[in-house]
């Protein structure tokens, strides 16, 4: 009996501890997320850099990649450090779709303390992001920082009706990258693919491929390829209120014709993992690669093809208006959220490093980390040639492609309009679904998925 | 104090004991369910939901992903669940073979795929099936084709490897429950059958079979949950793709959540539709295969 009366007490007991649990951490949530709300984000220019040294000198943050945005970062604090010796950056790696996931949770649940004060954003899904969860970015218009020294089509990556929710960071700027080597036992040389047009590029391609066997570029399925040679003709998949537009879209249409065409010849390999994308490039399956600048990170990881490698503007679209050999491709920006306690002194971090530092884009140049703070190109480093790309100066190259990418209107449902594209694209290539109703059925699908939000 | 009876005494007991099991189920099952069934009737970006009643449900309705999606899932379901059932009855009675020597190696090979994280098996599968890759190579030195093919780039394919792997990693676990199975057939009733003159084939079909039925209703129903579930391979094998080609229904539920612009009321409005058909579908086998009444 006693021991019966025993157990039925811890039984209890154990029962206690678990309900009270659940209740003091809810309590302990609710007193954290009312100091949030109480707490005024505003401050502004002189003002700013008093208050930053006030407050908390450790800012947490989430961002992906530790050989390119981390490593950036690291940097970044080590110069910062200099002059505020107590200043210290936690840096936790998290990759982009998680990011995702952790905002989604901390915005539903109203944790809002659950997030760091900075996270990195892919720009194509910044104004996404800011449109979902609102509450999680801090307004910084009126922080002071330097964004006319930045490029505008940068900035307005990460700006909503006007106002600046980003600090810009990398370019996306896009390159064609080539195994010179290669080309060469097809008697070609980069010049013959510097300047020229995509019909032009899919001839040049061909023999390629009949010569060595190699493709000359793979990527993704279709989603990068897609939307680099639209970008480079200044093209969208909306117009510019906002609304779907895949059907009368001369740039899209010329885009997916010449996408089908090299699918078809061979000469461009559809992959459905980034290793094996990037596998391809590595191993000499594939003979060149075309992606925002930042690529070049990965095609120097293997080491023994240094010196086989050069780089050069993209093809062009030919015959639509508008069309250049300059586009971009990924590139991101740095958002402050609004449980940062100190936001005077994430936005006095940016401005002396990001946005007022030739050092720091020099010191992580080498990883093709390039910037669109404008004065940083003026580093020595930029002009250097480069060794392993057959010692083109690669970065003085890029920069000056980067002035000439078209302003291309990139919106908050980019992604869905990316899948529904993709989709189409393989209908057509795979099932013979002609174009245009192809493209009919994919604006149908956007425009639903539009307007059921 | 009335004294309680010791039936009473032992009701409570069993309650106590119950209670936080209970407890955990509610807070850890039943209050996410509901808030779930809630959300699926708010709709908009994000953190910004108002309520919507039932639009969610009719979107589905009228969505063409969403149609393209249910259909890859009920593909993987219809050609992955029968082919993993028969294999894995073959192999387990190939297995309990008395005179079979070294079958615990044998066991313990087929069954290593499913104590493989999904994310490996998937790397494993896509440098197997990559242009450069195994496959590839062996039929192309074998002369069967002339160039390396596509095969995850191609949207029936690319299907077809998304089911290989998915029997290629649940097979194993399928044959250890038909193995449990055999094992609690008496082995007197396969010595009397033979004394009656029945082959091995006929013994299989009137004992092994129907001794095997409930076994075998346990894991077809586990074997369609899991199969309306299919994610990881989803993801990690082909993203979906090319396009939406092979993306499974669970897989594009994220989607709406973590891809595309945000709309938690919408995924959680067809996470409502997977729990519903698994309800239904196991409500209908278990009613078929019950003839206990």
């Amino acid at each position: 009996m006693k021991k019966r009366i025993l157990a039925m007490l811890l039984t209890g007991v154990m029962a206690a501890t678990l309900l009270t649990g659940c209740g003091s951490s809810t309590d302990t949530v609710g007193t954290d997320t009312e100091t949030e709300t109480e707490e005024p984000a505003e401050g502004s220019g002189d003002d700013a850099v008093d208050a930053a040294a006030e407050g908390p000198q450790t800012l947490k943050v989430w961002c992906w990649d530790p050989t390119y945005n981390i490593n950036a970062l690291n940097v970044a604090a080590d110069i910062y450090r200099e002059e505020h010796p107590n200043f210290e950056l936690d840096v936790e790696e998290i990759d982009s779709e998680s990011i995702s996931a952790k905002l989604a949770t901390a915005s539903t649940s109203g944790e809002l303390d659950t997030l760091p004060d900075i996270i990195l954003f892919d720009d194509t899904g910044f104004q996404k992001n800011v449109i979902s969860y609102p509450e999680i970015f801090t307004d910084l218009t009126d922080y002071g920082f330097n964004y006319e020294e930045f490029s505008p089509g940068k900035v307005g990556m990460s700006s909503v009706d006007g106002r600046n929710y980003g600090i810009p960071f990398d370019s996306g700027t896009a390159i064609a990258c080539y195994r010179t080597d290669i080309l060469e036992q097809a008697g070609y040389t980069i010049d013959d693919f510097t300047d020229i047009t995509w019909e032009d590029w899919i001839e040049k391609a061909k023999h390629v491929l009949d010569v060595t066997g190699c493709p000359l570029l793979n990527g993704l399925s279709c989603y990068n390829q897609i939307t680099i040679m639209l970008q480079s003709a200044g093209g969208s998949f909306f117009n510019e209120d906002g609304t779907a537009n895949l059907t009368d879209n001369a740039v899209l249409k010329k885009t997916i014709e010449l996408y089908t065409e090299m699918v078809e010849a061979g000469v461009y390999t559809e992959e459905t993992g980034w290793d094996t994308y990037i596998g391809g490039m590595n191993t000499g399956r594939i003979a060149g690669a075309m992606n925002g600048c930042w690529i070049m990170s990965s095609i120097r990881s293997a080491e023994d093809q240094s010196g086989k490698w050069q780089i050069t503007n993209l093809p062009s679209l030919d015959g639509i208006e508008g069309a250049t050999n300059y586009s971009s491709q990924g590139g991101s920006s740095w958002a402050i959220t609004t449980s940062c306690e100190n936001p005077e002194l994430a936005v006095d971090f940016f401005k002396s490093t990001f946005g007022g530092s030739t050092a720091l884009y020099d010191e992580i140049l080498s990883t093709g980390a390039i910037s669109t703070w404008l004065p940083a190109s003026n580093g020595e480093k930029y002009t250097v040639p480069d060794e392993f790309f057959s010692e083109q100066p690669v970065f003085a190259m890029i920069t000056a492609y980067s002035g000439n990418v078209p302003e291309c209107y990139v919106g908050t449902y980019f992604q869905n309009a990316m899948m529904d594209v993709a989709n189409a694209v393989t209908e057509i290539i795979y099932s013979g679904t002609d174009m245009d109703s192809a493209l009919s059925a994919a604006q149908d699908t956007l425009t639903f998925e539009m307007s059921q939000q | 104090m009335k004294k309680a009876s010791v039936k009473m005494r032992q009701n409570m007991t069993g309650w106590v004991f119950v209670t936080p099991a209970v407890v955990l189920l509610i807070v850890l099952s039943i209050i996410p369910l509901v808030k779930a069934f809630l959300l699926s009737l708010q709709t908009g970006r994000g953190s910004n939901l108002t309520w919507a009643g039932l639009s969610n449900y009719v979107r589905m309705l009228q969505d063409p992903t969403f149609k393209q999606t249910i259909i890859t899932t009920f593909e993987y379901m219809v050609f992955s669940v029968p082919i993993m059932i028969i294999l894995g009855i073959i192999l387990a009675v190939l297995l309990n073979d008395q005179m079979l020597k070294l079958k615990g190696i044998y066991r313990t090979c087929i069954f290593l795929p499913a104590a493989v994280s999904l994310v490996a098996s998937a790397v494993i599968f896509r440098s197997l099936f990559a242009m450069d890759g195994f496959v590839n190579t062996v039929l192309v030195g074998m002369g069967i084709l002339d160039t390396p093919y596509n095969f995850l780039g191609h949207p029936t394919s690319a299907r077809i490897i998304i089911i290989i792997m998915r029997i290629w990693r649940w097979l194993g676990y399928q044959m250890i429950f038909f193995l449990a199975g055999l094992q609690n057939i008496d082995a007197s009733m396969y010595e009397a059958a033979k004394i009656d003159g029945a082959n091995k084939w006929q013994s299989f079909w009137r004992i092994t079979l129907p001794m095997l039925k409930p076994m075998i209703l346990f894991t077809t129903v586990m074997a369609i949950n899991s199969a309306l579930q299919v994610y990881d391979e989803s993801v990690n094998l082909t993203n979906g793709g090319p396009g939406f080609s092979s993306m499974s229904l669970a897989h594009y539920v994220y989607n709406t959540s973590f891809v595309n612009v945000p709309n938690f009321g919408y995924s959680c409005a067809m996470g409502m539709l997977i729990l519903l058909m698994a309800a239904i579908i196991t409500f209908v086998q278990m009613k078929v295969g019950d003839k206990r009444e």
